[in-house]
């Protein structure tokens, strides 16, 4: 019987995809209930499998108590989407005042990024955590980036030591946050298409370390990438907001999908060969999520 | 649809604001408590109460904390907040109300 109630609770929380905690709460609420029915079937004199499973087909589909207990807790409140937003709103708000250019101003919006998705992280995973996280990986990948155009031999070397356990880490987090929910590992990344299409198109290759011009091109693009950030933020809010899953998804693809195809070919000429593979690599992290949420949902 | 269902549907939050409000309560206690008061009126399937639960603590209705029994078991108790107990009031003198005004009309009919 102890494997038949695991078979059930599994099938419940197989079929439910909200903060865990919440998950755990409504599968022990149905154990308890499972036990104390069966207990009283049994003292009104049924025989145990005869009781469980008239307290089983009492309780009903585990399915149907999963889809109602995900109606009830899918929209998420005001509250959660203005933190959830507010990453986005803080790399708009660098760019609208060019604090990007004070070295403090960026030092207090990372270590503050990086505090709040550490607290995130150990307070059960709330769903206003994860666009922090993206912005917490952010500087994993752009380092590595960074490397591989360090003098010749050195970025190889660094590249060699660093990418590996920047992509284990990487794979790691994703995989904590895929488990939790397909959408939120999309939700998480979706500055990552952002920042890199904004990043490529200001200049190629050395350049980066070697000249000044792509700080002049990112002051001509500055208000355009406010633009796209509030653009973000806004599908975030719709995102917590909604309730169907069909309108998540939808709300999340759009802005990243049109900023990167727009800021793209606005500046083809400009992007290298690597520069598109980092995109595309990019648009894949942030949309298997999603296929991979559709495929499990068929 | 069966209207007895759609009745039923329309009136859980306050049935079971109702029975929260007498005494702190968990789910299965709830379920033995309406069938008991109903005289077995009340037919549905039991998992569905859980979200109707917590759609209520999510509206700051209720209040829930896991309780520990001697035997090791644990329950998780429902209580009802001070808005629960305002939103409550003003649905049993909404329901008052109606059930006047439906009794008038339908006795008016039936005579």
């Amino acid at each position: 019987m102890i494997s038949n109630t695991s078979h059930y609770l599994n099938r419940f929380k197989a079929s439910l995809k909200i903060d865990h905690s919440i998950r755990d709460d409504v599968a022990d609420e149905l154990h308890t209930h499972l036990e104390e029915k069966t207990q009283d079937l049994v003292e009104k004199g049924l025989s145990r499998e005869e009781a469980y499973k008239v307290a089983v087909q009492s309780l009903g589909s585990p399915e149907l108590i999963a889809q109602q207990v995900y109606d009830t807790h899918a929209q998420g409140t005001w509250k959660e989407a203005f933190f959830s937003a507010l990453p986005h709103f803080l790399v708009a708000l660098l760019f609208t005042s060019y604090y990007w250019q004070n070295v403090l101003a960026l030092s207090v919006i990372l270590m503050l990024t990086v505090s709040i998705a550490i607290y995130g992280w150990h307070q059960g995973k709330p769903v206003w955590l994860f666009p922090w996280l993206g912005y917490y990986l952010m500087p994993v990948v752009v380092t590595g980036i960074l490397l591989l155009n360090l003098p010749q031999g050195w970025g190889w070397i660094a590249a060699l030591v660093y990418i590996p356990l920047a992509l284990y880490a990487l794979v790691h987090i994703m995989r904590q946050t895929a488990r939790r929910d397909w959408l939120y590992a999309s939700l998480m990344l979706a500055p990552m298409p952002v920042i890199f299409s904004w990043f490529l198109s200001l200049g190629a290759g050395n350049e980066f370390l070697t000249s000044n011009i792509w700080m002049a091109r990112l002051q001509t693009k500055a208000p355009w990438i406010v633009v796209s950030f509030i653009a973000l933020a806004g599908a975030t809010v719709a995102f917590i907001r909604l309730k169907p899953r069909r309108y998540k998804i939808v709300s999340l693809l759009i802005p990243p999908l049109v900023i990167l195809l727009g800021v793209s070919w606005a500046s083809r000429g400009s992007i290298d060969p690597w520069g598109w593979v980092i995109l595309c690599f990019s648009l894949l992290a942030f949309a298997v999520p999603v296929w991979m949420q559709a495929r499990a949902q068929t | 649809m069966n209207y007895g269902r759609e009745l039923l549907k329309g009136n859980t939050d306050s049935l079971l604001l109702c029975l929260i409000s007498r005494e702190p309560t968990y789910g299965y206690q709830i379920v033995k408590e309406l069938e008991k008061r109903s005289n077995g009126y009340f037919q549905f399937k039991e998992g569905t109460l859980y979200p109707a639960l917590h759609r209520l603590e999510r509206e700051g209705l209720i209040q829930a904390r896991w309780q520990i029994l001697p035997n090791g078991q644990q329950r998780r108790y429902y209580y009802i907040t001070e808005k629960g107990q305002q939103v409550l009031a003003s649905r049993l003198a909404t329901w008052q109300d109606f059930s006047t005004a439906v009794k008038a009309v339908m006795q008016a009919e039936t005579i």
